[in-house]
């Protein structure tokens, strides 16, 4: 018996899991969720932003992450909408083009937000470093024109926007090391403001950059995105998949529990 | 020849845009945003190049019919299909969307995925407390999975209700985050750095050479 539990057949594992997932999900269940300080930071700090500032929204991320970072590339933009913060969207990612341009139709469907004036999305660049050095002399010197191929200089929106120097807060959204990219270049080198979105896997990295404030606030994962989910008060997918998350890292917590005891038992008789 | 010329331009490259940090002369950033500039334009060419090695590597494992050499059929597929839309109608086009969405979201996404089945067996495997270590690093990641989604609060406030705070396992795990990570985190960088400078001291010189390739 005391084998048995020590080595469950992974199959069995792989079942819980799917389980784990499948039922919260058909049977939504809804826990009170409690906003951490970095994620409070960020929002904070955008509705310092007066009307009629602006916002860059780096769409750092492939579809491997949009179910983590997605949820907060929704909330950060409403929010925006909402208070008439300017975003200007961009991606230093290939794969981030599409999904960037696909994300932006579907919330200002839902806002009614105006192309050209509300936001503009620049599309993607390669080069991540040269990118960001290259928009902190001049935006259109990087990106001529603005996703659709139109001109920036026919856009309203960046008519009074040259450089870092006009922009707010940048928001990076990312699921590798490109918020550090944006840190030691736009941040170091332009003083240029900047919060992140971030991964699960990759939470841990941005403290020191949170400490020393070069990171103004950090949306942690997930559980992040609900955060801020809640903070605007639209609550979406980044609520209904931390609680079906909740069930998982239970299933995960309790598997190591039995693993353990029946590992002690085990070396206790040994002995 | 072949590697003293490539060797020159990263010594005097590297050197330039050094100097330009530590020169605010307008002349010297005039330089600087040059330089940026034309490595702008040099960049897209590595996207071409990376392009080719992967058309080649395919090729000739399709030839060579080495183990699995069908799936790199699939790649040629997924090539010329996003290539024939995406360049001649740009990746604006509704069925450059469609296959992207459709096709490139599901599967990456599918991809990924798959980790939370295999972080769930490891864990159950590898968890065990053998040592002090292990023992630690087995509590802290408890604490953290649990502080990282609403069951852990809920717990917390349901059971530890009599106790003075709320939401503690939130807390402990913020904790964890802003004491222990950070501090651990913050040499790590620092050794990374370290490392990086050395490194580029040695790119710069010439003494580093393996980015030329041949492995010298």
């Amino acid at each position: 018996m005391l084998e048995k539990l020590m080595n469950i057949d992974r199959r069995i594992v792989f079942i819980l899991v799917a389980l784990a997932v499948i039922i919260p999900t058909l049977l939504p269940v809804s826990m009170p969720i409690s906003v951490s300080e970095p994620t409070q930071k960020l929002y904070d700090y955008i509705e310092a932003i007066p009307a009629g500032g602006t916002l860059m929204l780096a769409f750092d991320y492939g579809p491997a992450s949009l179910a983590e970072l997605n949820p907060m590339a929704r909330a950060i933009l409403k929010q925006c909408f909402e208070k008439d913060v300017r975003v200007i969207a961009l991606t230093l990612y290939a794969v981030g083009t599409t999904m960037g341009s696909t994300l932006i139709q579907e919330v200002v469907a839902e806002t009614g937000a105006v192309d050209g004036e509300d936001y503009v999305f620049l599309g993607y660049r390669p080069g991540y470093e040269l990118v960001i050095l290259g928009m902190g002399k001049e935006i259109a010197s990087v990106f001529d024109t603005d996703f659709n191929g139109k001109p920036l200089s026919e856009i309203p929106l960046m008519q009074n926007v040259t450089n870092y120097d006009q922009i707010d807060l940048l928001v990076d959204l990312s699921a590798g090391s490109l918020t550090e990219y944006w840190i030691t270049y736009a941040n170091v080198q332009f003083n240029q403001q900047i919060a992140a979105g971030v991964t699960g896997v990759i939470i841990s990295q941005m403290y020191p950059y949170l400490q020393t404030g070069q990171l103004v606030g950090l949306i942690p994962g997930i559980a992040g995105a609900a955060e801020y989910e809640r903070l605007i008060d639209a609550p979406a997918k980044g609520t209904l998949w931390i609680n079906i998350e909740s069930f998982v890292h239970l299933l995960i917590i309790g598997l190591v529990v039995i693993g353990n005891i029946a590992f002690f038992v085990h070396r206790g008789r040994e002995e | 020849m072949r590697r003293q010329v490539p060797l020159i331009f990263c010594f005097v490259f590297g050197i330039v845009m050094i100097l330009t940090q530590f020169i605010p002369h307008s002349s010297s950033q005039s330089l600087y945003q040059e330089v940026i500039g034309w490595a702008l334009i040099i960049t897209p060419f590595a996207l071409i190049l990376s392009s080719l090695t992967l058309i080649q590597t395919h090729l000739t494992r399709i030839r060579r019919r080495v183990e699995h050499w069908q799936y790199s059929i699939f790649v040629f597929v997924g090539i010329l299909g996003m290539v024939v839309i995406g360049i001649p109608f740009g990746p604006q086009n509704p069925v450059f969307e469609w296959l992207f969405n459709n096709i490139q979201v599901p599967m990456d996404a599918t991809m990924f995925s798959l980790l939370a089945f295999f972080i769930a067996s490891a864990a159950y495997r590898a968890f065990r407390a053998r040592t002090f270590e292990a023992s630690l690093l087995l509590i802290t990641a408890l604490l953290v999975m649990l502080g990282n989604v609403p069951v852990g609060d809920t717990i917390w406030n349901s059971l530890l209700s009599w106790l003075p705070w709320d939401n503690g396992t939130s807390h402990m795990k913020q904790w964890i985050l802003d004491n222990p990570n950070l501090s651990a985190r913050r040499g790590i960088i620092l050794g990374v750095s370290l490392g990086a400078i050395s490194q580029s001291i040695r790119i710069l010189l010439g003494i580093e050479r393996s980015y030329l390739g041949g492995g010298d």
